[in-house]
């Protein structure tokens, strides 16, 4: 399939009374890592909600896969949800079952496969997740942060999905932990061929990581491109927002 | 356009030449699983040169990767002695991430234990339960003596507010239920009295029933399920959001600030709701004694105070401090037994609930063996 794998046309969203978003423009190409960075309360999460179908637009398209998301009847859109996997911020790993079981869970759901052959993609996921396989007959609250960051990628993964959606993948995390978080990504994209887009606040995930920043400002994206260009545009919430961690370094 | 997905073997003479064709994808896994099973024996010394051509294929992703890496191993081929041919360059990047991460996948993980050790593991649970529950009473007994000692300890607006809740509150549905109840049993015990003509003796049955054995049980089974459920639930919610530990690390008492108002307020709130249903179940006898028996309202009270002696309502009202110190322990101990997971909040309020059932009839049972008449 040729085209763009997620496109965002004049996307408008009024929340409690006031336009979160005033017009939002932007598209992602097969196989690319792109963020959206902005403030807080700039509508990123919600953004990122609208985009894999949990919260109506005001207004606007989102073309997910070639379909209209907001166009499509529930059953339909069910479909498409198989094709896209979600790593919420706080994990979102029910926490009533182990790792094994939450990575089951989407397969059990939608793919019929025997025990033992299902078992055995479990574990994949759980490995290529980069979680050690003792971990998989632990519960969510047994886990570190960044092993739950693992646990709910590889479920995220579980159906083999074409685009993943991470909403601050390396929020709460330390910075060891998030490179090798990061790595992780840039390699599971690479060789699964998956396109992402994350939210992020982490500026060496910026230039460690994403192929492209979006920049989310006053309702609008006021910048689109690579990291190295974005950094240069002049802009005085881009500027502050780059410089913040410049003046530390040196 | 999706193939089911095949593997054809050849032997070139050079060693196996093994062709890919189809959709290696996970929703034609098992048909993966069953190509990989119809592969003829490998075997010889031409391992050595097995070829995998993978120009044919449709589709692969890691599930597929992983039943074909899986499948020669199950052949004695090593991934690492395969030659590929054929395969675009993302393709091969993921047999080589699969091959890499897959090393000890297939390993059948946990064993499970024996009876034996089940029985041990039931059993020390059991017995840990036991002292939990030992250390919680202790720990409520300290906080209760801290609050003796200072009485400004005692956090008064969470009290009220607890009072307001559990007593208030049920005011309406433990008077309804009485109500009714003293209505169906005074109307039943009518049937069988008129027929001896003994109808005032209604008023001997009715007021001996109620104000000993129904009305204090009734209310307590009311609040056990009523607030008792509630007090888990609340406890529960907050270890979940660590509100408990921030409590504690603020250098409060947990037990201080969420089990005391809880015990006390349940403690002083169920005499009164339990006098309360002993006026409305009466209050149901009267209008059924005054339609169906023809005894006016004013001879049930003057007969009412001739056989129901103070000493009757008062045991009913001595058992209510006792099932409502039972009930808060059960629910709070249950509240704080809570674990991080959203399951354990429901299954803890379905433990407290029972839990406090059995005792509430229990504690009932010990009341009546222990009561002057039993004794003779």
């Amino acid at each position: 399939m040729t085209g763009p794998v997620l496109e965002v046309k004049d996307l408008r969203t009024r929340l409690a009374g006031q336009w979160l978003h005033e017009g939002v423009d932007f598209s992602l190409g097969r196989g690319e890592v792109v963020a959206l960075i902005g403030g807080s309360g700039t509508g990123k999460t919600v953004l990122l909600r609208e985009c894999i179908g949990l919260l109506r637009p005001t207004a606007g398209q989102v073309r997910l896969l070639g379909e209209d998301l907001w166009q499509l009847s529930g059953a339909r859109m069910n479909r498409l949800r198989r094709r896209f996997g979600v790593l919420f911020q706080e994990g979102a790993l029910f926490s009533s079952l182990t790792v094994a079981q939450n990575v089951a869970a989407p397969l059990m759901e939608h793919v019929r496969l025997p025990r033992a052959l299902r078992d055995e993609v479990v574990r994949l996921r759980i490995r290529l997740a980069g979680l050690p396989l003792d971990a998989a007959d632990k519960r969510p609250a047994e886990l570190s942060g960044g092993m739950k960051k693992r646990a709910a990628l590889a479920r995220a993964l579980a159906l083999e999905p074409e685009l993943l959606f991470l909403d601050e993948p390396t929020s709460g995390l330390d910075p060891i932990s998030a490179r090798e978080f990061d790595h992780l990504l840039r390699t599971l994209c690479d060789s699964l061929g998956l396109t992402a887009l994350l939210t992020t606040h982490d500026l060496d995930t910026l230039w460690g990581l994403v192929d492209r920043v979006i920049v989310l400002h006053g309702g609008r994206v006021i910048a689109d491109g690579p990291v190295a260009e974005v950094a240069r545009v002049e802009h005085e919430w881009i500027r502050s927002y780059f410089s913040s961690r410049a003046e530390e370094w040196r | 356009m999706n193939d089911a997905p095949r593997l054809d073997a050849q032997d070139t003479g050079a060693g196996w030449m093994l062709r890919l064709r189809g959709d290696w994808r996970l929703p034609q896994l098992s048909h993966a699983r069953a190509a990989m099973a119809t592969l003829p024996a490998l075997d010889g010394g031409s391992l050595s040169d097995l070829r995998l051509d993978g120009s044919g294929l449709e589709g692969l992703d890691s599930a597929g990767a992983l039943v074909l890496i899986h499948g020669l191993q199950a052949q004695g081929v090593a991934w690492a002695r395969v030659a590929t041919a054929g395969f675009d360059p993302r393709r091969q990047a993921l047999l080589d991430l699969v091959a890499e991460r897959m090393t000890s996948v297939s390993a059948a993980t946990s064993s499970r234990p024996g009876w034996l050790a089940r029985l041990g593991e039931v059993s020390v649970s059991v017995l840990r339960g036991g002292r939990n529950l030992l250390a919680f009473i202790g720990h409520v007994g300290q906080a209760l003596g801290e609050v003796l000692i200072r009485p400004s300890r005692l956090r008064p607006r969470e009290l009220f507010t607890q009072l307001e809740v559990v007593g208030l509150e049920a005011l309406a549905i433990v008077g309804l239920m009485t109500f009714l109840v003293g209505l169906v049993f005074a109307h039943l015990l009518a049937i069988q009295i008129e027929k001896y003509g003994a109808n005032i003796f209604i008023v001997d049955g009715v007021a001996l029933a109620l104000a000993r054995e129904l009305a204090p049980l009734l209310t307590a089974i009311l609040v056990a399920g009523r607030s008792g459920a509630a007090f888990t639930a609340q406890i529960g919610a907050m270890k979940v959001t660590e509100e408990v530990d921030a409590i504690t690390t603020l250098g409060l008492s947990p037990f201080q600030v969420l089990v005391l108002p809880r015990l006390l307020a349940i403690v002083i709130a169920m005499p009164l709701l339990t006098f309360f249903a002993d006026l409305l179940g009466l209050l149901g006898a009267a209008v059924v004694a005054a339609r169906q028996l023809d005894i006016t309202f004013y001879t049930f009270v003057s007969r009412l105070k001739e056989v129901l002696p103070l000493d009757y309502v008062l045991y009913g009202l001595y058992k209510a401090p006792v099932f409502a110190a039972a009930i808060a322990l059960i629910a709070c101990r249950n509240g704080f037994a809570v674990s991080r997971d959203a399951r354990s909040v429901g299954e803890r309020t379905t433990t407290t609930v029972v839990q406090s059932l059995v005792a509430v009839i229990l504690i009932n049972a010990a009341f009546a063996l222990a009561s002057p008449e039993y004794r003779g």
